[in-house]
């Protein structure tokens, strides 16, 4: 389509302007980015499957937004069934496989087959289940999904309604909803897709004297077929379907599911870890289904590792168009000389945008701690030794609490910063902010999980005030024993030290950063064992206080980590270490990152840190210059740093993050060529109740649709 | 898809229903609903809601059951079958403005006539000149013209200076060339637009003889009466899908040296001069100004409503849901818990709730003071004989306006803040469920998300409060007399800057209202040394500022709230014990601002750090107790018809999982479709029920 406009130009060159801001900084990109993105080849990994995906036009992300909830959905499954066979005719393995899940960037419809269903039969089947149901697992002879929440219950696992009863008679179990409530619900792939679902329901046993009472044994998971082989139409004695439309994850079928008396063989149940015997009846339980918390803790590993690149995505995005976007003369430039300023100069965007940018480091050095803990410990966790990872256990929930809470506001704020184009889909930011908002609800809802840390913080604070002389066992009893001797003669130290005589500049003590993040960490726990084990308040009175903790304490570790992976110690390990592998200016330049992402933390909470006696009332004064003073440091290396990020145009999908700062052709061109409304005419005059232009069907068109 | 099997039909939700959760809720608490929901709305507004509403549903054609599936084509098409509907039962019925966008309101979503509608009609109206209106309006009126209003710009959004559309005048046949230099020229996100309009008042920057005289508005056809297809020369469509408002068209538009004639430009306040050519301005656009005032003041009442509805949602679902056990609870009570008895769920819930009323006062109160304004100034304007106003006379006349000018484009940019996010807070309260689209919050929070960006961006908008904060300074430094309430806080702030204060915030309600006009005085002065003592640039100011509009909205809000609280009208309107809740609903909506801002008020000297930690832990633990048994019946009182909401969660009668249940069985297309799952078979949908094909 060729016309008038095909002639036009941008008033500013926004090419020009992304290679000005290179120009600006000295970073070295792709030291950087390798730094960041090595762990098992991901560079390496990104660059083989993106180009195997951008020769097909099954993959292309045009049209995405344009369509409605079923083409959605039929996209996805399409996708999900040529990834399939480009796998087998490619040979990738599962971290490829991954890696295309993540660029094509929606949830597919097979996604739970390949992980909560396969995992579930790897870790909780026997031997003789594995053999039996691994294969055709592998080769999607079969399609799984996990039905575990449902229609009225989500988190609370021991709430399930579904029923599980033994019938000693015909030695079988009898799967039943009992109340509408009952219906798993939201359960991925299972809407339309699967053929099979691990179902978690209650286990009830006849008691042995007395058949007609029945125990409950709680929740255990089967493994059944919902759907028939040939006709994919649900087996008798189940109600299974899609549960309609949310606010992203257009192309998964998240799924509901009723269960009406229905029989299956003893052997549905996965029991590796627990089983219920022929011939007595008897649930025996052996093993130790703890090993389970291993794998928990790297799945929450990867959320952190995720939410750090969904995070540098937004602010790619941001980054690029504040840096291009120009609005307004600066007021001080009277006579208007320097033309119209660029939106990211301004500090009210900057504020916005800068921590955030620096908090996707924080964020990538803590996810680079835990998948070293895990991987450190793995041998002696299937001992049943958990060593550190106890401790990253119990932390990994508020971990991802806080990583993914940052990374679904940061979207939307980096969203917001963009002013009015951020709403259009050119942004790139409308499906990631759908789709990952799911996320701080899912696997664990963000407030309701921070009570186990809050409860494990509690219960160590309680062994440290009973042995206020032991031996410290983790990082988390060291700074506990330290609060206790010391909280009666505390003095609380700055670590910002503003210019004055004889210093030019802001100067800031790394150590003393660290340090009062982990002074109001301890703080507040013993504020909260106080609260719980001393006054013994009710625990839900306490709930707030508790979450706040959780986050405190959550937020210390990504500060600390942080600090040490900037530190080099001979105990840090070498994939934290960026000093020996980066050049110059980009260590002092992470630094800087460091510091603006723990001030800007503390600026969002001042009061916890001052009623915990742990920074000075002076520092508040300081506070606003310093982090100003930061985010001017850090300014010119803004583009460089997202570079460093290296997410593919592809991923980006965003005309105002373009890479090549073509925003603005890019932007016209979507709407002008490739926007298919544009291809209908309408009739708009009211009298007439035709609406599309010549279809001369009046109005019976859009009547039909409803 | 087969129908419901019977045995799923006649499963009921386990545990208590809902509809009796929601009972007992009501039982326990006293207020009158009735009188609560007369004192936001009256019961006129009432009425006409529920007359309204009722021939809505009557009509196939606003049937929502659709909404939450289609995609963009089938939502556009929808929209504007729905929008023509309405124009037809206005005139069947002969409803007036006010009933009209009552139906607009209550079928909430945005529709293809809506800046026809609003800013195409106002703009011709008030600045077009008696012979404009004899050419446009009559026939807008009349809906043969269509119109939108042209402002933004693929480059530019808030500057409406930095706007590159050029009107050039030609002095050889006296028309006007329309033209889009560049790319980023282009008109862009202007609603309407897209597919709808064939007129459009366009902003571009006039030129005569070369000499620029800024931004000027100009009616001009772009397309066909006719054919509807575009005018020659004049390029325009949609701008494509968005996060949200995808029953809009908003549009793009450019010009390729378009000539219109003289007649184009409004010229109520300037023009061209047909003889001299020269460039006339006629009196002041302040008028119009005013109408700025005015629609910002009706987004912060808005704001109390919109959150409303995120809030009634939230409250409802969090009163049926129940999840895990309390910790203490004693085993002879083996039951789970009402989600809404968690602190963690009421510390983000009933601030919002009581958020609601502090917006919806405060709007209330805004449009009473520019009404009143409004009509002295025209009683003014009418003892002049027709004389424009000078300056002197605006400057002096207007110092409310002015006031309320300033304190407009805060609370605008405030409370569509509060209310965006607060929408989001409601549906992560709602736990996986607010996922859902059922939920009714999401699509509601997507539409809703731009009033953060228009009519002023939120952040951009904080510098024009800080300006005039700023002025107001300066003139009670240099001793000039009170002349409205911000000069008079700051007034009372310098008396005593050497004797402090003690504002006893947890005691008395006044005391917590004079802490927060503390604190915004404080920060005006702070703001004024840093800019005019130490001469920091504004740039290095802007976050500043930025706190400092926020804290002076945080004021207004809190005052607002509190003389509403205080006035007869109220008082006479409600009883003395929903008096009683509303009242802990304005100190937990300050308290709780208060603690968030904490380090600001400490730093001010308005309150200690033991006063803080005091209002944290206690006062408004307190608070959230004794607000919870009135929750329900609170957002009862906001008075949302079920078909407005359009949310399974936030049923009136609890019938939360019959619902979501009902929806996702019986209504949901993709059902309708039987796949085939296997990657080895080219085959997707092997069955396709639905009774319509896709477009």
């Amino acid at each position: 389509m060729s016309d008038f406009t095909s002639s036009l130009k941008p008033r500013y060159d926004g090419p020009a302007t992304l290679a000005a801001e290179r120009n600006g900084s000295s970073i070295n990109i792709p030291e950087l980015s390798k730094h960041l993105l090595s762990r098992d080849g991901f560079l390496s990994r990104q660059e083989k499957v993106l180009q195997v995906l951008k020769r097909d036009r099954l993959f292309s992300k045009d049209q995405q937004l344009n369509l409605s909830r079923p083409d959605r959905y039929h996209l996805g499954l399409a996708r999900a069934k040529a990834i399939q066979r480009i796998v087998r005719r490619e040979g990738w393995d599962h971290e490829d496989y991954k890696m295309a899940e993540y660029l094509v960037d929606e949830m597919s419809p097979f996604h739970l087959h390949m992980s909560m269903f396969v995992t579930t039969v790897r870790e909780q089947g026997s031997e003789e289940q594995k053999a039996y149901w691994m294969p055709q697992i592998l080769n999607y002879d079969i399609i799984g999904c996990y039905a575990q929440s449902e229609l009225g219950h989500g988190s609370n696992v021991r709430g399930l309604e579904t029923t599980a009863t033994w019938d000693p008679v015909k030695k079988e179990f009898e799967i039943h909803s009992p109340h509408l409530t009952a219906s798993k619900w939201w359960n991925g792939t299972m809407g339309r897709t699967a053929t099979h679902a691990i179902v978690v329901a209650q286990l009830l046993l006849p008691h042995p004297s007395n058949p007609s009472n029945l125990i409950s044994h709680g929740p255990q998971p089967f493994i059944l077929r919902i759907r028939d082989q040939r006709t994919h139409l649900p087996l008798p004695g189940i109600a299974v379907g899609d549960i309609g439309p949310k606010y992203g994850y257009a192309s998964m079928d998240n799924g509901y599911m009723l269960f009406d008396h229905l029989r299956v063989p003893r052997s549905a149940m996965l029991s590796r870890y627990a089983e219920v015997s022929a011939e007595t009846g008897a649930l025996s339980r052996r093993g130790h289904p703890a090993v389970v918390y291993g794998s928990l803790t790297f799945v929450r590993g990867q959320i952190v590792m995720h939410a750090r690149l969904v995070l540098a995505r937004a602010v790619t995005v941001a980054v690029r168009y504040c840096a291009i976007r120009r609005q307004f003369h600066d007021r001080d430039d009277v006579k208007g000389e320097r033309g119209e300023m660029q939106v990211l100069d301004y500090p009210t965007v900057q504020i916005r945008i800068l921590p955030l940018l620096a908090t996707t480091f924080a964020l990538h050095y803590t996810g680079e701690m835990m998948y070293d803990l895990y991987h450190g410990t793995r041998e002696t966790v299937e001992k049943g030794d958990f060593g550190p990872l106890a401790e990253l256990h119990s932390a990994s929930s508020g971990l991802k609490s806080l990583c993914t809470t940052i990374a679904a506001d940061g979207i939307e704020t980096c969203r917001r910063a963009m002013g009015g184009h951020g709403f259009g889909g050119g942004s790139g930011l409308v499906g990631i902010n759908a789709d990952y908002l799911s996320k701080p609800t899912v696997e664990g809802d963000n407030w309701m999980i921070t009570q186990q840390v809050a409860a494990s913080l509690i219960k160590k604070m309680t062994s440290c005030v009973q042995n206020p002389h032991a031996e410290p066992k983790d990082p988390t009893d060291a700074i506990f024993l330290y609060y206790l001797k010391n909280k009666d003669t505390h003095i609380p130290q700055s670590p910002i030290h503003p210019p004055n005589n004889g210093k030019a500049d802001f100067e800031f003590t790394d150590k003393a950063i660290v340090d009062i993040f982990q002074w109001r960490a301890a703080a507040l726990s013993h504020d909260a064992y106080t609260a719980r084990i001393i006054e013994k308040k009710p625990w839900t009175s306490l709930m707030i206080q508790l979450h706040a903790l959780s986050r405190a304490y959550s937020e210390q570790i990504l500060i600390t980590t942080f600090y040490n992976a900037l530190t080099t110690t001979p105990t840090t390990p070498t994939s934290l270490r960026p000093t020996p592998n980066l050049s110059h200016p980009t260590t002092n330049i992470l630094t800087t990152c460091f510091h603006l992402h723990a001030l800007h933390t503390l600026s969002l909470s001042p009061p916890t840190f001052l009623l915990t006696n742990s920074i000075p009332l002076s520092l508040l004064a300081h506070l606003p210059n310093a982090i100003l003073h930061l985010m001017t440091a850090l300014r010119p290396h803004a583009v460089a740093l997202v570079d460093a990020w290296a997410i593919p145009e592809y991923v980006l999908d965003s005309a105002l993050g373009r890479g090549d700062g073509r925003v603005y052709e890019e932007l016209f061109d979507m709407a002008h060529r490739r926007n298919p409304l544009n291809r209908v005419t309408f009739n708009v005059d009211w009298r007439s109740e035709e609406i599309v232009r010549g279809s001369g069907d009046a109005g019976r068109g859009v009547l039909g649709k409803l | 898809m087969a129908p419901t099997p019977d045995w799923v039909k006649q499963l009921t939700p386990s545990g208590p229903q809902g509809s009796e959760l929601l009972a007992t809720e009501r039982a326990k608490s006293d207020i009158t609903v009735e009188r609560l929901s007369q004192l936001l709305y009256t019961q006129e507004v009432l009425d006409r809601k529920k007359k309204i509403i009722n021939v809505l549903k009557s009509e196939k054609v606003f049937d929502k059951s659709q909404n939450y599936f289609s995609g963009r084509i089938d939502r556009f098409e929808t929209a504007l079958a729905r929008a023509k509907k309405l124009r037809n039962l206005r005139v069947k019925h002969e409803w007036n403005l006010d009933e009209y966008r009552t139906a607009s309101e209550a079928i909430s979503e945005p529709g293809p006539y809506g800046l026809h509608d609003s800013m195409f009609l106002i703009t011709i109206a008030e600045q077009g000149t008696p012979e404009q209106h004899a050419q446009f309006l009559v026939k807008a009126e009349e809906y043969k013209f269509i119109g939108c209003y042209a402002q933004t710009e693929l480059g530019h959004g808030s500057n409406v200076r930095g706007l590159e559309t050029t009107a050039t005048w030609n002095l050889e046949d006296k028309t006007f060339i329309i033209h889009s230099p560049y790319l980023t020229a282009s008109k862009w996100w202007i609603g309407s637009l897209g597919k709808t309009a064939n007129y459009a008042v366009v902003m571009a920057q006039l030129f005569i003889a070369g000499k620029s005289y800024g931004p000027h508005p100009f009616v001009v056809q772009i397309r066909d009466l006719k054919t509807h297809e575009p005018l020659e020369n004049v390029h325009v469509g949609d701008i494509g899908p968005k996060f949200g408002y995808n029953t809009m068209d908003n549009g793009f538009l450019l010009f390729n040296k378009v000539k219109v004639p003289h007649i184009s430009m409004l010229a109520r306040f300037s023009r061209v001069d047909l003889d001299t050519n020269q460039y006339v301005r006629e009196g002041s656009p302040s008028l119009v100004y005013g109408t700025l005032t005015w629609v910002r003041s009706t987004i912060v009442m808005q704001a109390g409503s919109v959150l409303a509805r995120g809030v009634t949602i939230a409250t409802r679902y969090c009163a049926v849901r129940r999840q895990f056990q309390d910790r203490d609870a004693p085993a002879s009570e083996p039951g789970e818990n009402q989600v809404l008895n968690y602190t963690m769920v009421q510390i983000r819930l009933l601030p919002l709730l009581a958020a609601t009323f502090a917006l919806h006062f405060t709007g209330k109160s805004m449009m009473n003071l520019y009404s009143e304004n409004q009509k002295k100034m025209n009683a003014g304007e009418a003892k002049d004989n027709g004389r424009g106003a000078g300056p002197e006379e605006i400057q002096s006349g207007s110092d409310i306006l002015a006031d309320l000018h300033a304190t407009s484009c805060g609370l605008k940019a405030y409370s569509s803040t509060i209310a965006a996010e607060g929408l989001e807070v409601c549906r992560r309260a709602c736990g996986g469920h607010g996922y859902s689209s059922f939920s009714g919050i999401g699509p509601w929070y997507a539409d809703y998300l731009p009033t953060t960006t228009w009519e002023g961006d939120n952040y951009m908008l904080t510098q024009q409060v800080a300006r005039y904060l700023l002025k107001s300074a300066r003139s009670v430094l240099s001793s000039s007399a009170p002349s409205n309430d911000t000069t008079s806080i700051l007034s009372t702030f310098l008396s005593r800057s050497e004797i402090g204060c003690a504002f006893d915030v947890l005691g008395s309600d006044s005391d917590l209202v004079d802490a927060f006009a503390w604190r915004t005085a404080f920060l005006t002065f702070e703001a004024l040394k840093h800019r005019d003592e130490q001469k920091k640039a504004w740039n290095d100011l802007l976050v500043d500022f930025y706190r400092l509009s926020k804290a002076h909205s945080q004021y207004m809000v809190v005052r607002n709230f509190y003389e509403a609280l205080q006035s007869g009208e109220t008082r006479a309107q409600i009883d003395d014990s929903t008096l009683d809740v509303l009242t802990k609903l304005f100190r937990l909506f300050a308290l709780n601002t208060l603690e968030q801002e904490g380090s600001e008020f400490y730093a001010s000297g308005a309150v200690t750090v033991k006063q803080i930690s005091l209002a944290r832990t206690n006062t408004v633990m307190k608070l959230l107790e004794e607000i919870r048994p009135h929750a329900v019946r609170l957002v009862d009182s906001w008075a949302f018809d079920d078909w407005v909401l359009d949310s399974s969660l936030g049923r009136q009668d609890g019938k939360v999982y019959e619902d979501m249940f009902y929806r996702a069985s019986e209504l949901n297309p993709l059902n309708s479709i039987t796949v085939d799952p296997y990657p080895d078979s080219e085959v997707l949908f092997k069955k396709d029920d639905r009774r319509r094909s896709k477009l």
